[in-house]
């Protein structure tokens, strides 16, 4: 278990915990920023263990559809979810255009509370990931942080002519 | 949802950020979007050698961004459009969630805090 891919990402905001907290489980607040540059719309938020956050993403190509599952919610310092990407009936299921995505990830929130702010810490783990959802996770997360800023920003740039 | 026009193979997957990752690439690939193009053409407005465009447009062929004419003699490259499009549909979804979904929530956290103050103030 020691050897799987594992994603971090640490973050510092200036604003104090209960505010971040607040933008994280008011789902109004939550997809006002939730997802990359596109329009999310929640379905159902239900913050509880075993409650679940149905999650779409207006993609240019066609709805991204996530289903949360929360397992741990610690009011105001840590949330855990199983984080499944979805079909549009909300059935677990791969996604379509990167069948090796892992299914699941399980999802670490933490939120400490600092002197300037707020630091968050989001971790994601394959969970019950076969061999190579594990290998593209692997893949994937290496490229993300290694440096593709002007990959995406040009992606970016080519929506806007091509769209 | 339709199936993008290759699988999840991971060295296709290598091959269009390999492509995407440099800036000569994108260059022309923004330079194809406007039609097709020679490699001369192509070598011009970049101040690089003709067999230089040749190699970047290989790596865009490999990664199916790019088609060749193969019987004409001065083989311009063109764009493929459909596949492009797909595979930037695709690479959208990957953008980095995390960090693109952060500077939202910071922009969000300061108008709270804002909106706050203007609220304890009157």
């Amino acid at each position: 278990m020691t050897d799987l891919p594992t994603f971090i990402v640490d973050r510092e905001f200036k604003a104090p915990r209960s505010l971040v907290w607040r933008a994280w489980t008011d789902p109004k607040l939550l997809a006002h920023w939730y997802g990359p540059g596109v329009e999310t719309v929640i379905h159902k938020f239900e913050l509880k263990p075993e409650g679940v956050w149905l999650n779409e993403m207006k993609m240019k190509g066609g709805s991204n559809f996530q289903k949360m599952i929360f397992k741990e919610i610690e009011e105001p310092s840590k949330m855990v979810w199983h984080h499944c990407s979805a079909d549009a009936d909300w059935n677990v299921a791969a996604n379509p255009m990167m069948p090796d995505w892992p299914r699941k990830l399980l999802t670490t929130v933490t939120f400490e509370e600092r002197e300037s702010g707020t630091t968050v810490r989001l971790t994601q783990v394959p969970l019950e990931a076969t061999d190579a959802e594990i290998a593209c996770f692997d893949q994937m997360k290496d490229g993300m942080s290694g440096g593709w800023g002007a990959g995406f920003k040009f992606v970016d740039e080519l929506l806007e002519t091509l769209g | 949802m339709e199936q993008i026009g290759y699988t999840s193979d991971a060295s296709r997957l290598d091959a269009v950020f390999h492509a995407l990752a440099d800036g000569t690439r994108r260059a022309i690939l923004s330079r194809l979007i406007e039609g097709e193009a020679s490699v001369n053409e192509l070598a011009e407005p970049f101040s690089i050698s003709q067999p230089a465009v040749s190699k970047h447009l290989k790596v865009l062929e490999r990664a199916g961004l790019v088609e060749r004419a193969i019987d004409e003699q001065r083989r311009p490259a063109r764009l493929k459009a459909d596949t492009l499009l797909e595979a930037v549909g695709w690479l959208v979804d990957f953008r980095p969630m995390w960090g693109t979904s952060f500077d939202q929530l910071d922009a969000l956290l300061l108008q709270m805090q804002e909106t706050d103050q203007i609220g304890t103030d009157t």
